[in-house]
C-alpha cells in the first residue's frame, strides 16, 4: 500500500534573529507513514520534532526535501495538500479563549469552508465523544487545560482529514488528564480510522498510543521501528548477572574495553553486573572475561528494560540500532 | 459556497465578540464621542464663527472615516499580533482555503459589522451638533465601496507586516495618526495627495455630504482616480500580503515558537 505520507531528505535551518548564527533544526529526515497508522515521533527537546510537523502542515517551508501527502507535493500544491491534514500544535493554544467550546468548533469549520449546518451532526458527536457536552457554551478561558486540549483535538477532528498531527498533546497536563487524553486518542484512532502522528519527548506517551516510532535526535532519524520490536530487541541485549564474589582489576579493565557502559556493584558475597550486548554473540566475550579468574556465576537474567531506557540509550548513542524494516 | 461559509463564520465571530465584550465596545464608542465633543467645542470656542458650520461638517465626515479606517486597517494588525502569540494564527494558516481568503473575509466582516456602528456615530454627531449632512446613498455607496477597497488593501499590508515583524506594536500605535492624516488632510493642499489611499474617497464623500454634489455631479476624472486607487492599493496590499506569507513560512513565523 502507498504510504499516505512520504517524507524524503527534509532539511531546515533557522537564522537566529540579529545574530548571524544558523540553527540546523532538521538535517535530512526521511520516513513514511502508512494509512491508518499511529506513528510516534519521539525525541528530546530541540530534536526537531515540531519543525518536522510544521513542515508537514505547510507552516514552515523546508530548505530541501519533499513531503508527499497522499501523493500531493505540499510545496507545489500547498492548499490541496492541506485538505488531507489537520493538526494540533504545541501547548493547547490553537483555540480562541474568548469564544465558547461550540463557537470554536463552528468557527474553525467555517474557516475550512463548511457551514454550521453541514457540521452540526459531527459537532454533536464530537462534543459527546470528548465529554465536552456540558461545557459546550462555556468560554474556553474558563476550561481546565485538559479540556482545552481536548477541544483543540476535537477542532482538528472536525476537519475530517485523513491525517491528524498532534505535537506534544499531553505536555503540561497533569497525570490524570494526560491518561484521559491518551485514552481518547487511542479510541479516536481505532473508531475513526485516521492516520495519526504524535510527537512527544515523553516515551511513555508514545509507548502507550503508538504502534511505530521514529526516534529523532539532533535533527536526524536515529531509529524507525515498531515499539514492540524495540522493546524485544533491547530485552535480549540487556543482561544482569549475579556473581559469587568480586571481579579483579584485570577483569574490570577488560570489561571497560569491551562493554563501556556496564554497571558493576561490588559485594564480597554477591556482586552484580549489568551489561548491554550489541550482538548476542558478545555473551561469549563476557564469559571469557569471567572465566579468566574463574568467577562464579550464580545467575543470569535478562534485564527487563523499559522504553524510556531504550530511548535514552538510543539518543545518547550508546546503542547503535540499525534501522529495522518496519512493515 | 465555501466563500460564503467563510464569510458567514467570520461575521459571526466579529458579532459575537462585539456583543460579548459590550463594555469594551461601549467604551470605544464613548471615547470616540468624547473626543468628538472636544473638537466640536474647540471649533465653537476658538474657531472663526463665520466658518464654524463648515468646519464642524468637515470634522464630522473626517472623524467618522478615521474611525472606520482605524477599525479596518489597524485592527487586523492587533488581531494578528494576538493570534500569532496565542497560536490561532497557525490554525488559520492550515486552512485549505488559504490565509489570504480568511483575511479578506475578516476585513469584509469587520466593515459589515461595524457599518451599523458607523451609521450610529454619524447620526449621533449630527444630532449633537445640529449639522445635518446630505446623506445621498446613491452617490455615497460607490465612493464608499471603492474607498473601502483601498482600506482593505492597507489592511492587507498591515496584516502582512504584523505576521512578519514581531515588534510591530509601536508602528500600530503610530498608524492611527497616519490614518488621521489620510482622512483629515484636504486634497486641495496638494493635488498629488489624491493618489494616497483613502484621501480621494474622503474628499469625494465630503463633496457629497457637505456640498451636496450628486453622483453625476462628480467629475469623471475624480471618479477614475478613486477607481484607480481602489484597484491599485487592493492589488498592492494583496501581493504584499502573499509575499509576507512566504517570508513567514521560510522563517517559521506562522507557527508559535
Ligand atoms: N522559528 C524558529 N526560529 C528559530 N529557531 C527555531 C525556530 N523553531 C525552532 N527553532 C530551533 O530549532 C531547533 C528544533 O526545534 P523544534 O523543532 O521545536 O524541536 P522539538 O519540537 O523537537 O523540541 C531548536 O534548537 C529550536 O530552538
Ligand atoms: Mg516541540
Amino acid at each position: 500500500m502507498e504510504p499516505i505520507i512520504k517524507i524524503q531528505n527534509l532539511k531546515k535551518s533557522y537564522k537566529k534573529r540579529k545574530a548571524k548564527e544558523v540553527i540546523q533544526a532538521v538535517k535530512g529526515i526521511s520516513f513514511s507513514v502508512n494509512r491508518g497508522e499511529i506513528l510516534g515521533l519521539l525525541g528530546p527537546n530541540g530534536a526537531g520534532k515540531s519543525t518536522t510537523i510544521k513542515m508537514i502542515c505547510g507552516l514552515v517551508k523546508p530548505d530541501a526535501g519533499t513531503i508527499l501527502i497522499d501523493g500531493i507535493n505540499n510545496q507545489d500544491k500547498r492548499l490541496k495538500a492541506l485538505n488531507h491534514i489537520s493538526a494540533v500544535l504545541e501547548g493547547n493554544r490553537n483555540i480562541y479563549w474568548r469564544l465558547t467550546v461550540r463557537e470554536n468548533l463552528e468557527y474553525f469549520a467555517g474557516n475550512r469552508g463548511a457551514s454550521r449546518k453541514e457540521v452540526a451532526e459531527e459537532v454533536a458527536s464530537l462534543l459527546e465523544k470528548f465529554r465536552l457536552k456540558e461545557k459546550e457554551n462555556e468560554l474556553v478561558n474558563r476550561l481546565s487545560r485538559g479540556m482545552q486540549q481536548k477541544l483543540a483535538i476535537a477542532v482538528a477532528m472536525l476537519a475530517n482529514t485523513d491525517v491528524i498531527l498532534l505535537d506534544e498533546p499531553t505536555l503540561g497536563l497533569d497525570v490524570e488528564t494526560s491518561y484521559e487524553v491518551r485514552e481518547l486518542l487511542r479510541s479516536v484512532a481505532s473508531e475513526y480510522n485516521r492516520t495519526i502522528i504524535i510527537s512527544s519527548h515523553d516515551m511513555d506517551v508514545i509507548q502507550d498510543i503508538c504502534e511505530r516510532t521514529v526516534i529523532i535526535n539532533n535533527g536526524q532519524v536515529v531509529t524507525d521501528d515498531k515499539v514492540e520490536n524495540l522493546l524485544r530487541l533491547f530485552e535480549v541485549r540487556a543482561y544482569k548477572i549475579a556473581l559469587g564474589g568480586l571481579l579483579t582489576e584485570r577483569q574490570l579493565l577488560l570489561l571497560e574495553q569491551k562493554f563501556p557502559h556496564y554497571t558493576y556493584i561490588p559485594d564480597t558475597f554477591q556482586s552484580s553486573l549489568e551489561v548491554d550486548l550489541e550482538k548476542s554473540e558478545e555473551i561469549y566475550d563476557l564469559f571469557d572475561i569471567l572465566k579468566l579468574e574463574s568467577t562464579v556465576v550464580e545467575s543470569i537474567d535478562r534485564k527487563s528494560i523499559n522504553f524510556e531506557q531504550i530511548f535514552i540509550k538510543i539518543v545518547k548513542g550508546e546503542a547503535e540500532h540499525e534501522m529495522a524494516q518496519s512493515s | 459556497m465555501k466563500w460564503l461559509n467563510l464569510l458567514k463564520g467570520n461575521i459571526r465571530k466579529e458579532y459575537i465578540e462585539l456583543k460579548r465584550y459590550l463594555p469594551n465596545t461601549i467604551a470605544m464608542l464613548l471615547t470616540f464621542y468624547i473626543i468628538f465633543l472636544g473638537m466640536f467645542a474647540g471649533i465653537q470656542i476658538v474657531g472663526d464663527p463665520n466658518t464654524a458650520d463648515a468646519n464642524i461638517q468637515y470634522v464630522i465626515v473626517n472623524y467618522v472615516f478615521w474611525f472606520l479606517a482605524i477599525i479596518v486597517v489597524q485592527d487586523i494588525g492587533w488581531q494578528l499580533q494576538i493570534e500569532a502569540t496565542q497560536g490561532t494564527l497557525e490554525q488559520l494558516s492550515m486552512s485549505p482555503m488559504g490565509i489570504w481568503k480568511i483575511m479578506l473575509m475578516r476585513l469584509i466582516s469587520t466593515v459589515l459589522v461595524n457599518f451599523l456602528i458607523i451609521i450610529a456615530l454619524l447620526y449621533l454627531s449630527m444630532l449633537t451638533t445640529g449639522q445635518w449632512l446630505n446623506v445621498d446613498v446613491v452617490a455615497l455607496a460607490p465612493i464608499f465601496i471603492l474607498t473601502i477597497m483601498s482600506m482593505i488593501g492597507l489592511g492587507f499590508i498591515i496584516a502582512g507586516m504584523s505576521i512578519v515583524l514581531k515588534q510591530v506594536q509601536a508602528f500600530l500605535q503610530i498608524l492611527q495618526f497616519i490614518l488621521a492624516g489620510l482622512t483629515f488632510v484636504p486634497v486641495s493642499v496638494a493635488p498629488v495627495l489624491a493618489f494616497l489611499p483613502i484621501v480621494k474617497g474622503v474628499d469625494l464623500v465630503r463633496s457629497v455630504m457637505i456640498d451636496g454634489t450628486s453622483l453625476l455631479g462628480i467629475g469623471f476624472g475624480d471618479f477614475m482616480i478613486l477607481v484607480f486607487n481602489a484597484i491599485f492599493y487592493f492589488v498592492i496590499g494583496f501581493i504584499f500580503f502573499l509575499y509576507c506569507e512566504r517570508v513567514a513560512m521560510k522563517k517559521g513565523l506562522l507557527a508559535h515558537y
